[in-house]
């Protein structure tokens, strides 16, 4: 059984259609990365998949877990990382992490937390609100929040934006480890250059229809 | 049920924390209420009978406008950075987040109270300080309903452009049956010989009401 399971997926803002019968399935350790043009519905279905936005119509299991019914649940085993960061500009890096382990039910000991912090590369800022950080800084910080527990799934939205080269390298490893741990990643990406260096499945999204590897794209 | 706690706590902690390094809603809602008291004293300048009878009105007067201020800044601190976002995909329920913002904004607005009493008493010259203790309490189970409305309310808004607006005008005619009990117990608190108990009964059910729907309403609302 997949880890991550999608079936029939729509979803519409008013009229207007933006996802329109959407299957993917993700068995663990693999990583599906969304293409397609501005507005094909990447972010949607990412959003859908963080179980941000209500499902309309169709079926979401994570780890057998329907979405429908235990939407805490399927909460509690994935990560989002999008085009915001989440993060409070006036706690400090430790402060926003800390929130974010009791928000998600995790006991992450002080140290737990410094090593996270440390591990991104943040150790010099420490004590600084982050409302100081650049956007690169802060994309690093909210990354760190992987490292405080093990989900099922990680899901990105155009991760490699605002991160320098060492960033990138940092998260290509991230995830390669978190792949090989057993985790499933969702990815929307422009950036097929930096993707390359992670084994990955191509899915592209057009019309609110999505493509697998090996199926025909219509031009 | 300690770790749905930990997440109430944690949210208070943060909005209460934030709003202490930004000297933001808690220094504004005070000057609001010493200028409302001042201009009142200034205006009336009443006797010490006329000031007593005249006390529950403008204290409630001045707690309600004093925590519209609050009220209208409890999720804009959300709005940084997809913050909000980041809430509602936590793993805990909605209405422990809500839980958490009604929390915080309990605090400040109790600790604005316990502030604005004293002062009220000493600037009318009104000698009830033997039922200070009394007065508080009915002023805390008042604001537990007057906040709890009030920061569904203000979730309600967020997103509407003169939000401010907004929340005043649905604000204050639901919480007018609440303000009216809260006046009334108070007054029989100051002028003895009133029977309060039917009032601060009427406070409790209001309280009841308004938190037992709130967590329930705050998870329908945000949902997408």
């Amino acid at each position: 059984m997949p880890l991550l399971s999608v079936q029939g997926l729509h979803h519409c803002f008013g009229r207007h259609r933006v996802l329109n019968g959407i299957h993917l399935a993700l068995e663990a350790g693999n990583c599906g990365v969304l293409l397609g043009a501005n507005g094909s519905g990447k972010s949607t279905l990412l959003a859908l998949l963080s179980t941000r936005f209500r499902l309309q119509q169709g079926h979401y299991h994570l780890a057998g877990l329907a979405v429908a019914e235990h939407g805490d649940m399927v909460r509690s085993r994935l990560l989002f990382v999008g085009h915001h960061t989440h993060l409070y500009g006036h706690l400090t890096p430790l402060e926003n992490l800390l929130f974010f382990a009791d928000l998600h039910g995790l006991s992450a000991a002080g140290t737990v937390l410094r090593e996270a912090v440390v591990a991104v590369g943040l150790e010099k800022f420490m004590e600084q609100p982050v409302r100081w950080f650049s956007a690169g800084m802060k994309k690093r910080l909210a990354l760190a929040r992987l490292l405080l527990f093990q989900p099922d799934l990680l899901l990105l939205d155009e991760p490699y934006s605002a991160l320098d080269q060492q960033g990138v390298a940092w998260l290509n490893e991230t995830i390669s480890q978190f792949l090989q741990r057993g985790g499933v990643v969702v990815m929307a990406s422009h950036d097929p250059e930096r993707i390359a260096a992670l084994p990955h499945q191509p899915f592209r999204l057009h019309r609110g229809q999505l493509y697998g590897p090996g199926e025909a794209f219509p031009c | 049920m300690l770790i749905l706690w930990r997440a109430i706590y944690r949210i208070a902690w943060k909005d209460v924390v934030g709003d202490w390094r930004r000297r933001a809603t808690l220094s504004s809602m005070l000057f609001f209420a010493i200028a409302v008291l001042v201009i009142f004293q200034v205006a009336f300048d009443p006797d010490r009978r006329e000031a007593a009878r005249l006390l529950p009105g403008l204290l409630w007067v001045t707690l309600l406008f004093t925590s519209l201020m609050g009220l209208g800044r409890v999720f804009q601190g959300e709005e940084e950075d997809g913050a909000f976002e980041g809430l509602l995909l936590a793993s805990v329920p909605r209405g422990v987040i809500f839980l958490g913002k009604w929390m915080g904004n309990l605090l400040l607005t109790v600790l604005v109270e316990l502030l604005l009493l004293p002062l009220t008493l000493v600037l009318f010259n009104v000698d009830v300080w033997g039922q200070v203790p009394a007065i508080v309490a009915v002023l805390f189970v008042g604001t537990l309903g007057l906040t709890g409305l009030g920061v569904l309310l203000a979730a309600m808004t967020q997103s509407a452009r003169s939000r401010e607006t907004l929340l005043a005008l649905l604000l204050l005619p639901l919480t007018a049956p609440l303000l009216i009990a809260g006046v009334q117990a108070v007054a029989g608190l100051v002028q003895p010989g009133l029977d309060i108990a039917p009032w601060v009964r009427l406070l409790v059910i209001f309280d009841v009401v308004y938190l037992a729907l709130a967590p329930w309403a705050f998870g329908w609302l945000v949902a997408e």
